[in-house]
């Protein structure tokens, strides 16, 4: 019966191709213009790390000036960074199954070929369990043991990109690459990796693609190297003072994440960061009330509204544009369909009933909702194409499955909105009259 | 008029009424808001910020080796190259400065009046040397520029400040900023003095809601890891010297790596969103005005081969063609128009919600006044092919199926 349906509706499609087209291509640009908002949406506000999401969480305390929250917006929220010498000090609990307090910085990358001029390069300053506790994938070798984070050993994991341009791709692991002023040996080279959003630093851009080069933190001592991200100070500090003077001082500017499977640990590493802080308390710093935070990947980009106010607007406008799309659909439905009148007054005269015609004439709605949906996901997958080129982005947007499935949903749905009155009205015509005009 | 006519023949067929009428109102509702939306971004991105900006150019420079730990060595490296900058032919100056305006990254303290209330302003700057009111091309109107003494000021002396008209009017609201002290508003220590006032100059946050407040700070505008230098080339000679620039300072240290781009440029990467949002809702209104012409096209189409037998009669009975376009024209008036008023309530709806969503602008009448009367036309001129067709409709269409 249902195949018959679908016959029949293709035949009534290939009737009329003109009026046909006209039918698909409203669907389709509908479909595609919501989907790919739909999708830049999706992709804004997802999952990055779906398999342990909840399980990452990101540390905030609040040492911020005891005279003025942190925050005039929002007085009761903590920091969004932490001090050097706290990342230390709390970095000796061994609690959590991972843990890395971490930073952007911008260092100097000599290539092995000499006629190749130095660049500059993006590089996370990190530790060992960046790599296991977010999950990078490695196409060559790894990251490196726990004991290199104390030397510093000079070793460094760097990206695809950055084996390509030093030493034309291939497994680099064992190779020397000079930064700064001395020789590092790639422990690692990575897999394409890009979570979305880019979670772990938020300051920096959610939308921006991982750093080409990590290398042990404790190099940001060796080296004197400041942040290129987000540093904020709420004492004085001069410009001039020494490097372990800025260390030792109030300055916020390290991202620190930390890995607690159960809840038993999240509780004692929550009681392990009270107890830290009452310490420091002791101390004559942190003359805020007590305020840490402990939020998880979804928590935390919720707090730091990575989703851009664009991406909500457009998915609101692309939406009622579909809808648009679906109005437009009815009117000419319904000139199609009543057109066919004297025909389904034949159908219903010779025992058709009113809910077949109904469920026949929406199963052609569908399948127009179907073919439209399928050009319209082609279309979309073109926009977002667009969308990246303009946002210069690295190819940040793309249709997956969930958003195909989606792409789909909304053209079924858009067909079913459009289909619903003209075949309501096309199964109430009376057999008897069209019948007594031929 | 044939409006009585015209309403009673639409109430027995409602539906092409309805269906016009809610397409017509959506499209309004989100027509003008994607306008209202584009307005508002391209204000933002066309906002004149002060600065000579089609011919600026940035060089930074990251030396990678030991001799430029010592800070007399870039004294020298950084008098030379800006001595070479300035002679290049097409260049008319260059000065060094630490950050950049209009790209989204910098220097920013609080500061206030000695004996002010209250937490103070937010004061972003810029670490400059001298020369950089000429290179920025921005217009002193009180006061004085840096001068070679401002750069090195003695353990007492306080730093020589440079700021914008809206700063000095947030600090000094009489209007008296000029040679007066500003204060760290935390610890009411005197930070600076007050020595030259410009009309107008965007900090590093054109976006921000205090793009105006900006203030030039005499100073080396260095560490041992980034030189940046600030380069105005004459007019229209931007091109010409552009690719000079990199072998002009590597000439002098080659130990460097040097980057070279226009300031124009990094405003439009600061400004990628917004400059994406405009042309996405530009192309997103007109594929909608597209898709909805079709509509009313289709519509007014269908109603008239509807109808066909009925203008027969009309026509039979004495109608003349130009009544028949005229009843077209009318209904289609009609229709529009009560579309437009419910779109008028549903823009506003739309507009409340976006503004929530989406800091959407609020939307005047204007403009909702505006995009009525074009849907207005835009209704009319789709109606009007059908219409035609409809008086080419021979009156003898009466007599052939009774």
């Amino acid at each position: 019966m249902f195949a018959y349906m679908i016959r029949i509706a293709l035949l009534s499609l290939r009737r009329n191709p003109v009026l046909s087209s006209l039918l698909i291509a409203a669907i389709a640009l509908g479909v595609a213009v919501s989907t790919a908002f739909v999708t830049v949406y999706y992709i804004y506000s997802g999952d990055p790390i779906p398999t342990k999401s909840d399980q990452l969480y990101y540390v905030q305390m609040d040492n911020w000036n005891p005279d003025r929250p942190y925050s005039r917006r929002r007085p009761e929220i903590p920091p969004d960074q932490i001090t050097y010498r706290d990342m230390q000090g709390i970095m000796t609990s061994d609690i959590p199954t991972y843990q890395s307090g971490m930073f952007v910085a911008s260092l100097t990358i000599h290539p092995p070929e000499a006629e190749q001029r130095p660049f500059r390069e993006r590089v996370r300053m990190c530790f060992a369990d960046f790599f296991p506790m977010f999950e990078v994938p490695f196409a060559f070798g790894g990251g490196w043991g726990r004991e290199s984070d104390r030397g510093p050993e000079p070793v460094v994991v760097i990206d695809a990109a950055t084996n390509d341009r030093l030493f034309g791709g291939g497994d680099s692991v064992g190779k020397t690459v000079r930064i700064e002023d001395r020789p590092f040996t790639v422990t690692g080279v990575l897999a394409p990796w890009r979570p979305s959003p880019r979670f772990y630093d938020t300051h920096t851009g959610a939308s921006q693609v991982p750093e080409g080069v990590y290398m042990p933190f404790e190099f940001a001592r060796v080296f004197e190297v400041y942040t290129a991200g987000n540093l904020l100070i709420w004492t004085d500090l001069e410009d001039s003072a020494p490097f372990e003077e800025f260390l030792a001082s109030e300055a916020i500017w390290i991202q620190m994440w930390a890995q607690l499977d159960t809840t038993e640990q999240r509780q004692a590493y929550s009681d392990f960061l009270e107890a830290y802080v009452m310490e420091q308390k002791k101390l004559g710093r942190f003359g805020r009330p007590l305020n840490n935070r402990l939020l998880d990947v979804m928590q935390w980009l919720e707090d730091q509204e990575v989703v851009p106010e664009e991406a909500t607007g457009m998915l609101v406008i692309s939406l009622l544009f579909l809808l648009v799309c679906a109005v437009n659909l009815i009117g000419i439905l319904l000139g199609k369909f009543l057109a066919r009148a004297p025909e389904v007054g034949v159908r219903r005269a010779l025992g058709a009933s009113r809910s077949v015609v109904f469920l026949q004439h929406i199963v052609e709605c569908e399948l127009v909702g179907v073919i439209g949906g399928v050009i319209g996901l082609g279309l979309s997958a073109l926009c977002l194409g667009v969308i990246n080129r303009l946002l210069d982005n690295s190819g940040q947007f793309g249709l997956d499955l969930p958003m195909v499935a989606a792409g789909i949903g909304l053209s079924l749905v858009a067909g079913l909105v459009a289909g619903l009155y003209p075949a309501w009205r096309i199964c109430r015509v009376p057999p008897a009259i069209h019948l007594k005009l031929q | 008029m044939e409006l009585g006519p015209i309403f009673r023949a639409l109430m027995h067929n409602p539906t092409r009424f309805w269906l016009i009428t809610v397409e017509v109102a959506l499209t309004l509702a989100i027509v003008v808001n994607c306008v209202a939306i584009i307005l508002d971004r391209r204000e933002l991105l066309t906002r004149p910020s002060g600065l000579d900006e089609p011919n600026l150019v940035v060089l930074t420079t990251r030396p990678f080796t030991d001799e430029f730990a010592d800070d007399g060595f870039i004294d020298t490296v950084r008098e030379e190259d800006l001595q070479q900058l300035r002679a290049l032919p097409g260049v008319r100056t260059a000065t060094a400065i630490d950050y950049l305006p209009l790209a989204g990254g910098g220097g920013l303290t609080g500061l206030a009046a000695p004996d002010s209330e209250g937490d103070g302003h937010p004061a972003p700057y810029f670490v400059v040397g001298l020369g950089a009111l000429d290179t920025l091309g921005v217009e002193l109107v009180a006061g004085r520029d840096h001068i070679e003494a401002d750069l090195r000021p003695g353990d007492d002396e306080p730093e020589n400040l440079i700021v914008t008209q809206a700063l000095a009017d947030r600090l000094y609201p009489d209007g008296d900023a000029l040679g007066k002290s500003v204060v760290d508003p935390d610890t009411r220590e005197i930070f600076g003095q007050i020595v030259g006032i410009i009309r107008e100059m965007h900090n590093a946050w054109p976006r921000s809601s205090i793009a105006g407040l900006a203030m030039l700070r005499p100073g080396p505008a260095y560490d041992q890891r980034e030189i940046r230098y600030m380069v105005r080339t004459e007019p229209g000679a931007m091109d010409a010297v552009f690719n000079e620039l990199e072998p002009t300072v590597l000439a002098v240290n080659g130990d460097r790596i040097v980057n070279v781009r226009s300031l124009a440029d990094y405003k439009r990467k600061y400004f990628d969103d917004e400059a994406v949002l405009v042309k996405v809702l530009t192309v997103l209104a007109a594929l909608l005005i597209g898709v909805t012409s079709l509509g009313i096209i289709g519509l007014t189409s269908f109603s008239v081969t509807q109808r066909t037998r009925e203008i027969g009669t009309r026509r039979a009975l004495g109608a003349t063609r130009s009544a028949v376009l005229r009843y077209f024209v009318i209904e289609i008036w009609v229709i529009t128009g009560i579309g437009l008023a419910i779109g008028a309530l549903l823009t506003y709806a739309l507009n409340y919600a976006l503004a929530h969503l989406a800091d959407a602008p609020s939307i005047g009448w204007p403009l909702i006044a505006t995009g009525i009367v074009f849907l207005w036309v835009i209704g009319l001129i789709s109606a009007l092919a059908p219409a035609f067709r409809a008086t080419l409709v021979p009156p003898v269409v009466t007599t052939r199926t009774v």
